[in-house]
């Protein structure tokens, strides 16, 4: 077909509800205000890492739909988290990103939280343990014992990730929520202690949705030019992507072949424990929280949405704890190679999602987004978006092909079919 | 200060000015032939979010080729990066045969592709700002780059680069 009018170009496409997606879902600051409200307000987020707050009094800050969250780790070694928000006129009790309250502030005693502005003091447990001059100013109308900070759900789980849910009412905890989904690398994160090795951040003019669905398909590795030459191969084609209840999703391993991209090293000897050398799985949690374990490497994607048309994500990557200098250096250089803020994939990943964003501002035309490939399931199967548009659609309420309609089941399964055959289909491997 | 560490001292001066040129005009192998066989290549920082000491990128002398002859083969945003450097602090050793340099240097990039180009292209953002800390072998009138650690200040690089700082 020659290049479409309006009308053309608008209409439903050829595919069955369920294989594409309005891109108002993307752009709609309504849809979003929803979706921080059922989405992100009700899921499990796994805000930061342990080895992030090491010490007593270590503390992490964090967002969570616009509520400002603060980690701490008690002086009995529990990780709690609470909103940093001070009860009496709404200061952020802390303003850095991560630090120690082991020492004095200038307003408040050491091994305390203390609210700058006057001087409210809390301790780890987010008991209120100090009103300056209340009795003077409150009589016996308010006491500190009632003005505790509001604490939130909180679990350590899954290699040592530091999980927040802001919905005390939760039926779920972490497992239940992840329904099965981090079950291919939880033996892998669990074996021994994991730490941190690198962390940057993006802030992309781009729905958070269009980074965790580049995370859910893997028809893009097109774009880059390392997976081609390291996987496409016949085991590539056959790495089985797997759906679970929320919106999860994972995708099965094969053996990367690094030593065909010439500046990578091999990853065999350095694969994380109950890993076979060289594998890479991939989980992608609902609503945006993405676990890459890829050889030697775990990364971890956090995304925060700041709009409907904007998005901070949070790059980490971790290591064990155990690792000697030169094994750490080695990890930090496979990293990096690919997913560093100068590494050879991640770069391209953000052009690209950075485009779509530009096409996706608010108000702009409504445009059908596809995402229809049916592979039995295999690696170019867009089942993973499927799946977690499904996922949106039931709790949202909305029918992500038509966002102004009650949801309705869509078409997540295709018909069985043996695995493409990709390297015949695509004669650019290594050109 | 003797004549011969004065002279020293601005051969070391070229040769960073000069290095920061052919970064900001990709000359890739032009500033390939200013290192040693010996150089090594950081981009480190310290990163407040999570308290530790980050290593970016490393690299050594023969991996560089390799690098920047892919880069062809990578799609990467059009928008240059270019960096206005002022050395601080230059020492040459008692023997003449070494120095050490510290280098502020901030990067700008000129958006081309920025996030929708009919809107962004011909502005300029400022990209990061770090410290080159550079050692040298000195030899004659050759001066070589044995160590670069660019230091930098930025854990924010929204669409990130290939291209080294
Ligand atoms: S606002 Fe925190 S002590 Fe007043
Ligand atoms: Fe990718």
């Amino acid at each position: 077909m020659p290049a479409r009018n309006h009308k053309q170009w608008s209409a439903k496409p050829d595919l069955e509800l369920g294989e594409w997606v309005d891109s108002r879902i993307y752009s709609d600051e309504e849809i979003f205000e929803e979706e921080l409200d059922k989405l992100w307000k009700k899921s499990w987020i796994a805000l930061c890492h342990e080895s992030e707050l090491p010490e007593p009094y270590d503390f992490r800050t964090g967002i969570i739909a616009r509520e400002p969250v603060i980690m701490v780790r008690g002086p009995d070694n529990k990780v709690r988290a609470f909103l940093n928000v001070c009860p009496h006129r709404g200061m952020t009790i802390e303003r850095r990103p991560s630090g120690s309250f082991a020492p004095a502030q200038p307003s408040g005693n050491p091994k305390h939280m203390t609210c700058l502005f006057h001087a409210w003091q809390f301790d780890m447990k987010g008991n209120c343990v100090d009103i300056p001059r209340q009795k003077e100013g409150y009589q016996d109308r308010l006491d500190k014992s009632s003005q505790g900070l509001r604490a939130l759900r909180c679990e350590v789980k899954y290699g040592g990730f530091v999980w927040v849910c802001l919905d005390d009412h939760t039926e779920f905890n972490v497992e239940t929520w992840a329904a099965g989904a981090m079950d291919c690398i939880k033996d892998s994160l669990d074996a021994e202690p994991l730490e941190l090795i690198h962390y940057h951040k993006a802030i992309i003019d781009c729905n958070y949705k269009l980074w965790h669905d580049t995370n859910s398909e893997f028809y893009h590795d097109y774009m880059h030019y390392h997976n081609r030459i390291t996987g496409f191969n016949d085991d590539y084609f056959q790495r089985e992507c797997s759906a679970y209840d929320n919106g999860h999703v994972n995708v099965g391993t094969f053996t990367v072949n690094y030593e065909e991209y010439d500046v990578a090293e091999d990853r065999g000897t350095l694969s994380f424990p109950n890993l076979p050398p060289d594998n890479w799985y991939m989980v992608d949690m609902f609503p945006g929280l993405n676990f890459n374990l890829r050889g030697s490497v775990v990364r971890m994607d956090l995304m925060t949405p700041l709009s409907a048309n904007q998005v901070m994500i949070e790059f980490r990557g971790f290591g064990l704890k155990s690792d000697s200098p030169e094994d750490r250096a080695h990890r930090i250089q496979h990293h990096n190679s690919i997913w560093g803020p100068l590494g050879r994939n991640l770069h391209e990943d953000l052009i690209g999602v950075a485009g779509q964003g530009t096409t996706m501002t608010p108000k702009s035309e409504p445009r059908r987004i596809l995402h229809g490939r049916h592979e039995g399931a295999y690696i170019h199967d867009e089942i993973g978006m499927r799946h977690f548009y499904e996922s949106w659609g039931k709790k949202m309420d909305r029918l992500p092909s038509d966002p102004e309609q009650k949801y309705k089941a869509g078409k997540v399964m295709g018909p069985e079919m043996p695995p493409a055959k990709g390297l015949s289909t695509f004669a650019g491997k290594g050109a | 200060m003797n004549v011969e560490e004065q002279h020293i001292k601005s051969l070391v001066r070229e040769t960073i000015y000069a290095a920061a040129m052919f970064l900001d005009d990709q000359k890739w192998n032009d500033w390939i032939d200013q290192c040693d066989e010996s150089f090594h290549y950081s981009v480190v920082t310290y990163s407040h979010e999570v308290r530790k000491d980050l290593t970016y990128l490393l690299m050594s002398h023969k991996e560089m080729h390799p690098y920047f002859d892919l880069l062809p083969k990578h799609n990467t945003d059009h928008s240059p990066l270019r960096r206005h450097a002022s050395i601080y602090t230059v020492d040459v050793s008692e023997d003449g045969k070494t120095a050490e340099a510290v280098t502020s240097f901030i990067m700008t990039q000129e958006m081309i592709d920025g996030i929708s180009a009919p809107l962004y292209s011909g502005e300029n953002r400022l990209y990061l700002t770090g410290k080159y800390y550079d050692k040298f072998k000195i030899d004659g009138e050759s001066v070589k780059f044995t160590e670069r650690v660019a230091r930098v200040y930025t854990r924010r690089f929204d669409k990130g680069t290939h291209w080294v700082f």
